[in-house]
């Protein structure tokens, strides 16, 4: 601890234990926390203790003080908790009425327990429990004593004190302790209703995974299997789940548990299939009286249990353990559930009526339906199972009454599946199955792009940018693309009233452009071709809105990286007019990114940088595209200088790093050029030393393009370049955040409320 | 029997991070979803940890309704439902709708810029979370599902704010956030209609503060802007982007026409037109006054406060500059008071709250060193010649007017206000709910035996049973203030769950039929036992019922400079009221005040300056003109010997 905190210390004690001192927030306490948890990672707790004893005052005075504020008492709790993590000793309490500051005793007897247990049972097996430390006894008994409680509270409270001793401790004891305490949690699922089930499901899933349970489980699986068949729809989920995800164990609970998962969706094919469907989901799976009670007893109810059952199997669908997974059968359920919404399916029992009422409309299982859907686009499948997909897709962006929600997770979860789709072996090209349904979803997505609602307009763009990213390339999609209006209608969206949608407007223009998609390519459009760059460069100069400006500039920089036809014709002039209007931008992202741009052109004419990791392969040094002299008067005519100079004094933090970047780059590069390393100090240096204040305040220093290159380079080794870096590497807020600074603002706002109370008369 | 259970996800008993899980009837609300300034990790946000632990919380959350458009109530939005992923609803009002997504913004640039933060959301992430935004209009009832529904009433605070009504069946619950009891220069006040919720959840910061009088304030900052334009000075007043800003730029542009001040007054780039656009399309949202005079002239579109430009800083001479952020953390106020802060002519006011960790925080408590990157300490005594204990103009927060006396019939008295030792936080408080005309009565407190809420940011909430409503419309400009408040404060034990997450639940209640009565303006409709209704005035009603009513008092307190004892002090400022308010009846009284009217003046010695008195004036809301003229003679000085 360093000497000034040191020395503000006891004086904070004092307030703390004062109850008639108000104490700065909890948002001070816990930041103090924090510190203290810092401090003893360095440090000793004894040390820091015996060094400290107004710490030791603190702890046993708040034990008797009574009108002490709960935020100090669950602070010293907490406090104490760390200390007793490294050292013995100390006092615990429990029961106080305030939960928050039981719950932080709970975690204090936790780290009691297991501190008493490492310290009294050091080498002995202590199984059976009954030569236990007195003070592990105690608190044992104790918990045991809350389990056998018919109040609910007492209850949760014991199973998350023993939730939290598995899930931190272990060691061989918490096995002998899970032993004697499994009956009386065993006992729990007895009870009807089943008290505190969400704690119960949270203890047995920690026990279980616990690896001092991987030999022996000690009736845990019994006790699992148990609760799977007696805990309620909304419980039972979770812990099926939680099962599925174990790396170890038994293959008939797994079994038991993933019939469990796919039950609500068994019922639902059951009661919609009008032949016997698909094996694999039906197989086992018996009808579940309480699933089905569920499904019917209300819309809530039955959206509830289908959403959390898609999302559980969601979860599922990635993982290496998941158990053999009946693909074709969950994708016939999916489009089942999505059939069901939109009322195209077809009941089969009185039970699948019943449904069709119920899901009609319901966006909440159509959102979870699609994510579904999207997920087991990763599997593989034979073609039809992929038509099948498509096809329920496709409905559903058609479909009048699709929401926004809606209609934006069908778009991620087509792309998805498009992406996915198996192609032809040996073909370059996109397989016999899509350029069909390109051909029907282009004109669904013409009327998307003219949807009333932004929500739906952005959706659609930032599709078609994914899709023309991801095939700009391939001649089925150019052709079908081109066929249809969907470009002209993207550049509409240029003038869209929503900045977002003009953003993203921008990005997908300039794809298509990157990919020559973005206007036919007939004659009559060679004028609609041309102007695109003038079209996003007055976007950039007059649009109200940054996300439209910001996309511009993503796109410039992108196509000056990739030689596109706009930026390479006359790169100079491009880069010139880009970063005018680049760094006059009130946001600083604008700017940030008109640096980036630069920095990119800087490369292009200088060469990459140079890698600076020592062990990878050193290439040869590119030569660069032409002499220095000459690029550095090209980056003076561009105006690169006027702006990374002054964007060097910005006020935002991340465009003056970005700046001190680009200039390391730039004087890293000019050093190996060993002819020009000496050139400068002419008579020139003075006026640019003169010029940088000026920059300082913002102002530029001399219009653009009229510096020298030579004092461009004084200017470059006048600047303590490294010295910047790091001042701007600091958050503009360290100062306020250290520790001392801390304890200064918890005593001085003691004072501070101590005179804001007596305005209270 | 139906329970409801409230669970803090944040605030509770802190600034920031306001969220509440509210569960009626197995429907699962969060109310709000707001950021915590004061930290960088984690904890910036609520604790979702309680709701995610066993599966996705799109499927265990049914709604999430946002208040209003304040970083502390929605800044935690695009964290909540694009990284722990929230698939489901987002209501909110329309005007909240358009501005969110431009504070939240604001806010990422500045966490991102402060400290070039790359684990925090993204602008995509923004607008992914805008997307599943549900707009809804005022007094409109929006059906959630077959079972829940919610509607929005006005609540002042700041343009598109709103309190909801979350019912479920026969149970309902009522969510203020931040609302504003009293019109301020473009925003009415909050109101609703007469429900019986069996559990209000309201804003409570100031509820222990009883603050100046808003026209003393607004006076002291115009005078203290003024005095240090007048002397060359520059002003630097840290704001958030929108919101209370729009406030102090109508009263200064008013003061400025008045006395036809020709110092510059600058507004951060961008946000003015911003803040502008945005009022214009949302008039009906701003106060009646601001709805009138808008055809003639529109009161945003101001004509001395100009965009500013970071070059003008460092011009000579004075001006006033309103800048972001309001915390003076990071960016361009940061920078700004950097550049001022050595000159004693400057002075920064800071009209909202600051916490703890930021350059506002140590100005607000007073700290007269500061160390500024690069080792440079700077005095701000002279240069913070206005601190915000006496915020200016309607702070950023719900300004609750306060009661000094209240009645009920209830035999444990009444509690109007619970002192929470200056806490800060939602309070809970249950009640018995009934429809309609029955919605009176007042807050019973913590000795009839009421649990405390728990809140899971913090230590335990304790129980505030405080608010007063208006009953009117939110156009009219009130002439009394009116209020009714009902319900009996149950919050219960609820079962600690994880450490980071607890809970309290609400039975709830049958309506307690006693002691339900109404206190209305000008009419009391009681029933009688033939149970028809009987119209007598309120004073008759009050007399009846025995209840005294409610009184606002400002309060404000006068330094003066003087040795003398209290007493002395007291007899002087008589002497002194006595011979220049002649037509007004001045007393001293026995314990050594003096009266004026409804004004009360007491003198007090402050103890750390032997030379320095404090006259504490306090005065009725019905007496405004005259405490205000009151104080303002005070301030002159007494007269040297007694007339």
């Amino acid at each position: 601890m360093d000497p000034e905190c040191s020395r503000l210390l006891p004086a904070l004690c004092a307030v703390l234990v004062d109850p008639r001192q108000p104490v700065a927030d909890d948002t001070c306490l816990e930041k103090l926390l924090d510190w203290f948890k810092t401090v003893t990672e360095g440090e000793s707790s004894l040390v820091l203790l015996q060094g400290h004893p107004c710490l030791v005052e603190l702890l046993s005075h708040v034990l008797k003080v009574q009108d002490l504020s709960p935020g100090v008492l669950s602070f010293s709790l907490r406090l104490a908790g760390t200390f007793a993590a490294q050292e013995n000793c100390f006092q615990y309490l429990q029961g106080d009425s305030s939960l928050f500051v039981a719950s932080a005793a709970s975690q204090l007897l936790v780290h009691v327990l297991a501190l008493s247990m490492r310290g009294g049972a050091e080498g002995h097996p202590c199984l059976r429990g009954d030569d236990w430390p007195a003070c592990a006894q105690k608190i044992t008994d104790h918990v045991e004593e809350s389990l056998c409680c018919t109040a609910t509270p007492k209850v949760t409270q014991a199973l998350n004190v023993l939730t939290t001793t598995f899930g931190r401790c272990q060691s061989p004891w918490t096995e002998a302790l899970w032993v004697r305490l499994s009956p009386r949690v065993a006992c729990l699922l007895e009870r009807d209703p089943i008290p505190a089930a969400h704690s119960l499901v949270d203890l047995l899933l920690c026990v279980a995974r616990s690896p001092v349970f991987s030999s022996s489980d000690g009736g845990l699986w019994e006790t699992l299997a148990q609760a799977l068949s007696c805990l309620g729809p909304t419980h039972v989920g979770p812990l099926a789940l939680g099962i599925l995800k174990l790396e170890h164990c038994p293959q008939a609970l797994r079994t038991q548990a993933f019939q469990v998962l796919l039950q609500p969706l068994a019922c639902v094919l059951k009661a919609t299939v009008q032949a016997p469907g698909p094996p694999g989901l039906l197989d086992r799976t018996a009808d579940d009286a309480t699933t089905v009670d569920t499904l019917l007893a209300s819309k809530s109810s039955c959206a509830g249990l289908l959403c959390r059952t898609l999302a559980h199997l969601e979860e599922l669908q990635p993982l290496p353990q998941r158990p053999p997974w009946p693909q074709a059968s969950l994708l016939g359920a999916a489009v089942t559930v999505l059939q069901l919404c939109d009322g195209s399916a077809a009941p089969a029992s009185s039970v699948g009526s019943h449904l069709c009422g119920t899901l009609a409309g319901c966006v909440r299982v159509q959102r979870a339906a699609l994510d579904f859907l999207g997920t087991l686009s990763e599997g593989t499948g034979p073609q039809e199972l992929v038509t099948q997909a498509l096809a329920v897709l496709l409905e559903c962006l058609e479909s009048p009454g699709s929401s926004p929600t809606v209609l934006k997770k069908a778009f991620q979860a087509t792309l998805q599946w498009l992406l996915s789709s198996p192609k032809t072996p040996g073909c370059s090209d996109l397989g016999p199955l899509i350029p069909q349904f390109l051909r029907e979803l282009f004109p669904v997505l013409q009327k998307r792009l003219c949807h009333p609602c932004w929500e739906v307009r952005d959706s659609a763009l930032e599709f078609l940018t994914q899709l023309s990213r991801h095939w700009g390339g391939q001649a089925d999609f150019r052709c079908a693309l081109l066929a249809s209006e969907v470009p002209e209608l993207a550049r509409q969206l240029l003038q869209d009233p929503e900045s977002y949608v003009r953003a993203s407007a921008v990005t997908a223009t300039g794809q298509l452009s990157s990919r020559g998609l973005h206007a036919p390519t007939s004659p009559e459009y060679a004028e609609a071709r041309q102007s695109l760059f003038l079209e996003l460069l007055h976007i950039l100069s007059v649009d109200s809105e940054g996300f439209p400006r910001r996309a511009v500039m993503q796109v410039f920089t992108e196509w000056l990286r990739d030689g596109h036809a706009d930026a390479a014709q006359d790169t100079e002039q491009f880069v010139a007019t880009v970063l005018q209007a680049a760094s006059r931008d009130l946001d600083w992202e604008v700017r940030a990114q008109g640096l980036e741009l630069a920095l990119v052109f800087l490369g292009q004419t200088l060469g990459p940088p140079r890698t600076h990791c020592p062990y990878a392969v050193a290439l040869p040094e590119v030569a660069p595209a032409r002499p220095l002299t000459e690029a550095l008067r090209a980056f003076c005519h561009v105006g690169l200088f006027d702006f990374a100079f002054c964007a060097l004094f910005d006020c935002d933090r991340p465009v003056a790093q970005k700046s001190c970047d680009l200039l390391l780059f730039l004087r890293d590069k000019i050093a190996s050029y060993s002819s020009l390393r000496e050139a400068g100090g002419g008579p020139n240096t003075a006026s640019v030393e003169a010029a940088l204040p000026r920059c300082r305040t913002g102002e530029h220093a001399q219009p653009p393009g009229d510096q020298e290159p030579e004092a461009v380079l004084a200017m470059l080794r006048s600047l303590d370049l490294e010295g910047l870096r790091s001042t701007l590497a600091e958050s503009s807020d360290h100062v306020e955040k250290s520790p001392q600074s801390l304890l200064q603002d918890m005593l001085a706002t003691g004072g501070f409320l101590q005179g804001d109370e007596a305005d209270c008369y | 029997m139906p329970e409801i259970r409230v669970t803090p996800l944040g605030a509770g008993q802190d600034v920031g991070r306001s969220c509440i899980l509210v569960s009626i009837a197995g429907k699962n609300v969060m109310l709000d979803c707001g950021m915590h300034m004061g930290f960088n990790d984690d904890r910036r946000f609520p604790d979702f940890s309680y709701i995610t632990q066993n599966g996705r919380l799109t499927d265990f959350l049914d709604c999430v309704i946002i208040s209003h458009f304040h970083l502390d109530h929605c800044g935690a939005l695009p964290y909540f439902s694009e990284m722990v992923g929230y698939d489901g609803p987002i209501y909110m009002t329309h005007p909240t709708q358009a501005i969110c997504p431009i504070l939240l913004e604001d806010y990422r640039k500045i966490a991102v810029d402060k400290k070039g933060e790359a684990n925090f959301f993204t602008s995509q992430m923004i607008k992914d979370c805008m997307k599943k935004v549900v707009a809804v209009h005022l007094h409109q009832t929006v059906q959630v599902d077959d079972e829940l529904e919610i509607k929005a009433y006005y609540a002042g605070h700041v343009l598109g704010a709103a309190m909801f009504q979350i019912k479920v069946g026969s149970e309902s619950v009522v969510y203020t956030g931040d609302y504003n009891m009293t019109p301020d220069r473009h925003l009415g006040a909050a109101w609703i209609d007469k429900c019986r919720p069996n559990l209000l959840i309201t804003e409570s910061t100031y509820a222990t503060t009883i603050r100046d009088s808003k026209r003393c304030r607004e006076r002291d900052f115009l005078k203290k802007v003024h005095e240090t334009v007048e002397r060359g000075g520059k002003v630097l007043i840290p704001v958030f982007a929108l919101g209370r800003a729009q406030e102090l730029c109508i009263l200064l542009e008013t003061f400025w026409e008045r006395m036809n001040l020709k110092v510059p007054i600058y507004f951060s780039t961008g946000l003015t037109e911003k803040a502008n656009h945005y009022y214009k399309l949302f008039i009906p949202w701003t106060n009646q006054k601001i709805r009138k005079t808008f055809v003639q002239r529109n009161m945003f579109e101001f004509k001395h406060i100009k965009a500013f430009d970071r070059a003008f800083a460092d011009n000579p001479g004075p001006m006033v500059v309103f800048a972001t952020p309001g915390m003076l953390h990071a960016g361009q106020s940061l920078q700004i008071f950097r550049k001022w802060a050595g000159n004693e002519k400057n002075m920064v006011i800071m009209p909202g709250y600051c916490v703890q960790g930021t350059v506002g925080h140590k100005i607000l408590s007073g700290q007269r060193k500061l160390e500024m990157e690069g080792r440079q300490v700077v005095s701000p005594d002279p240069v913070l010649g206005w601190q915000g204990r006496g915020a200016p103009p309607g702070g950023n927060r719900c300004p609750h007017p306060v009661a000094s006396a209240a009645g009920g019939q209830d035999a444990g008295g009444v509690h109007v206000i619970q002192r929470t030792r200056g806490r800060q936080g939602h309070h809970a408080a249950g009640g018995p709910g009934r429809a309609g005309e029955r919605a009176a009565g007042a807050w019973r407190g913590q000795e009839d035996g009421v649990p405390e809420a728990e809140d899971r940011a913090g230590a335990p909430g304790q129980l505030l049973h405080a608010g007063q409503w208006r009953d009117g419309d939110a156009a009219h400009e009130p002439q009394h203030p009116r209020r009714h408040l009902t319900g009996t404060a149950e919050a219960g034990n609820g079962a600690g769950a994880a450490p980071r997450g607890q809970e309290a639940s609400a039975p709830a209640r049958h309506p307690d039929h006693e002691g339900q009565r109404e206190c209305r303006d000008s009419l009391w409709r009681g029933e009688t036992k033939d149970g028809n209704f009987r119209l007598v005035s309120s004073e008759q009603a009050l007399k009846e019922l025995g209840l005294a009513e409610h009184q606002l008092r400002f309060t404000c307190r006068v330094h003066l400079h003087d040795t003398r004892k209290e007493q002395e002090m007291a007899l002087r400022v008589y002497s002194h009221l006595k011979s220049v308010l002649k037509d007004h009846c001045v007393q001293h009284l026995p314990d050594g005040s003096v009266t004026v009217e409804s004004i009360l003046i007491q003198a007090a010695a402050p103890s750390e300056d032997p030379g320095t008195k404090v006259l504490l004036v306090s005065w009725t809301y019905q007496d405004e003109e005259l405490g205000s003229f009151l104080t303002s003679l005070l301030k002159k000085g007494l007269p040297q010997a007694p007339s």
